[in-house]
């Protein structure tokens, strides 16, 4: 029966133009994310140049510099009107736990992560840096201290990463609905180890183990990027293959009358 | 699924209200809101001069920022009824308001911070107070997505009978639109577009309050709707 109305339907089938697309709303949100992801580089590479991260052993003259030039407060603009966007990234990764077989413990546990993670991983460091380009005229030390707090918080905000991608390996391998491959379940805990490493960034001061370090900045960074864009291939490639009667609008036909 | 609880959450809107309106009543020290440019002398000498109606403020925006929460959590559950094919604007929805809520209650503690001991030295004073307007100004960013993406899980109902009216789509656009100026107070000291600017104070006050209004009675009605049969979605 539901066979007979899809294909009377021209509209249902490949004909549908992409505008009429049941997952519109997934792809939307989707396509966010490397315009997400451009725009966050943007902010804090070429606007900021907060990234590749400075020395934390900076001369102070070169701190206060750094802290008063005026497009940290472009770059902090930018990042406010743009933050809600983490979010929609997120809720790719949420839609597709939400179809696995597991428990939504997971899932409201990846969302609590979520929230902080763009709170403490994002916002705050940004804000750290542009509170000192917004007042000329803060102490040194006030300076000295937001930059850190800033480096820290940025680089060394751990535990909402661990944890969200601890919810999402997890949830990957114990799902029986393959949802997304299983050998993503396990990169994706190879990930999660590495988070490990910027504990250090708390510690030391230089050397590899420094927010600047190698372990603790570029090993990380090396590896985390190619997962990161690796994660987002095989989203969208679950968003593809969702089978279209498994759709939440999929009960719902054109010209059909319900109670 | 139950009418009755969302119901009585919805309830705690106009209570945001009442105190919002209470806290103007009783501190009224705030309007005009404090210049930007403002020295932190300047800065550390007006909360001593304003500590009591600071320090009122601070706890009822505490209270006002926590009775908002159920509202956005009405506005949540009904997107989830809403026919697209994922809780995709739903679940970016929620993760929108826990941030927003999150900048929005830090602002409030750096003032709180800068007024339980005034007497510290006006840096740091200034620098609470900077910090809480960055906080402040924050939430207007996430708001514009949050509007977004409540528009555009409207403008993708596909229910014959749509959750929410798709006029709402179209003022939650314009809201969203109107929020913008807001974040660029960080990028000006004085103007309309300055932290206490007609643009980005005013406006996205009032923009607010008319957009909290105005969803609060379509919520009644959306809430209302016959849905036992439905189930929970989540």
């Amino acid at each position: 029966m539901s066979e007979s109305i899809l294909a009377a339907n021209p509209a249902t089938r490949e004909g549908r133009p992409w505008y009429r697309n049941r997952k519109l709303d997934q792809y939307i949100c989707f396509w966010s994310v490397p315009f997400f992801y451009n725009l966050f580089g943007l902010v804090f590479v070429p606007l900021s140049w907060m990234m590749p991260p400075r020395s934390p052993t900076s001369d102070i003259a070169d701190v206060i510099a750094f802290m008063q030039s005026p497009n940290l407060l472009i770059a902090c603009t930018i990042l406010t009107l743009a933050i809600g966007l983490s979010a929609v990234g997120n809720a790719c990764y949420m839609v597709q736990m939400r179809r696995m077989s597991v428990s939504p413990v997971f899932l409201f546990a990846f969302m609590a992560g979520a929230i902080v993670g763009a709170v403490v991983g994002a916002l705050f460091p940004m804000f750290c840096f542009g509170l000192g380009a917004f007042r000329s005229g803060y102490d040194p030390e006030i300076l000295q201290m937001m930059y850190d707090f800033g480096y820290l918080s940025f680089i060394g905000s751990l535990g909402c990463f661990v944890l969200n991608w601890g919810m999402l390996g997890l949830a990957i391998l114990l799902d029986k609905n393959n949802i997304l491959p299983k050998w993503l379940g396990y990169y994706v805990i190879w990930q999660l180890m590495t988070e490990f490493f910027v504990a250090t960034v708390w510690i030391a001061h230089d050397g590899p183990f420094a927010w600047d370090g190698l372990l603790a900045f570029w090993f990380n960074m090396v590896i985390y990027v190619p997962w990161q864009i690796i994660v987002y291939v095989c989203i969208f490639r679950a968003i593809r293959n969702q089978p279209e009667n498994e759709l939440r609008n999929a009960r719902f036909k054109p010209g059909a009358t319900y109670a | 699924m139950s009418t009755r609880g969302q119901l009585l959450l919805l309830w705690t809107t106009p209570v945001a209200g009442v105190l919002f309106l209470a806290a103007y009543l009783m501190f009224p020290g705030f309007s005009p809101p404090m210049s930007p440019t403002m020295t932190p002398e300047e800065v550390a000498a007006f909360l001593q001069a304003n500590l009591t109606a600071t320090r009122g403020v601070v706890i009822f925006v505490n209270l006002i920022g926590a009775s908002l929460v159920p509202f956005f959590a009405c506005i949540a559950v009904q997107m989830l009824r809403v026919g697209n094919s994922s809780p995709v604007f739903a679940y970016s929805y929620i993760i929108c308001v826990g941030i927003g809520l999150t900048a929005f209650i830090l602002a409030d503690y750096c003032w709180g911070v800068a007024a339980y001991r005034p007497d510290r030295d006006p840096q740091l004073v200034s620098l609470l107070n900077d910090m809480a307007w960055f906080f402040f100004i924050a939430p207007a960013g996430l708001v514009v997505v949050q509007n977004l993406c409540l528009a555009g899980s409207i403008y993708l109902d596909a229910r014959p009978k749509p959750v929410f009216p798709r006029w709402v789509a179209h003022f939650n656009v314009a809201t969203a639109v109107l929020m913008i100026p807001g974040a660029f107070a960080i990028l000006h000291k004085a103007g309309p577009l300055a932290w206490d600017g007609s643009l980005s104070f005013s406006l996205r006050l009032a923009t607010f309050a008319v957009y909290v209004a105005v969803m609060f009675f379509v919520l009644l009605r959306v809430v209302q709707q016959p849905v036992e049969s439905e189930g929970v979605l989540l």
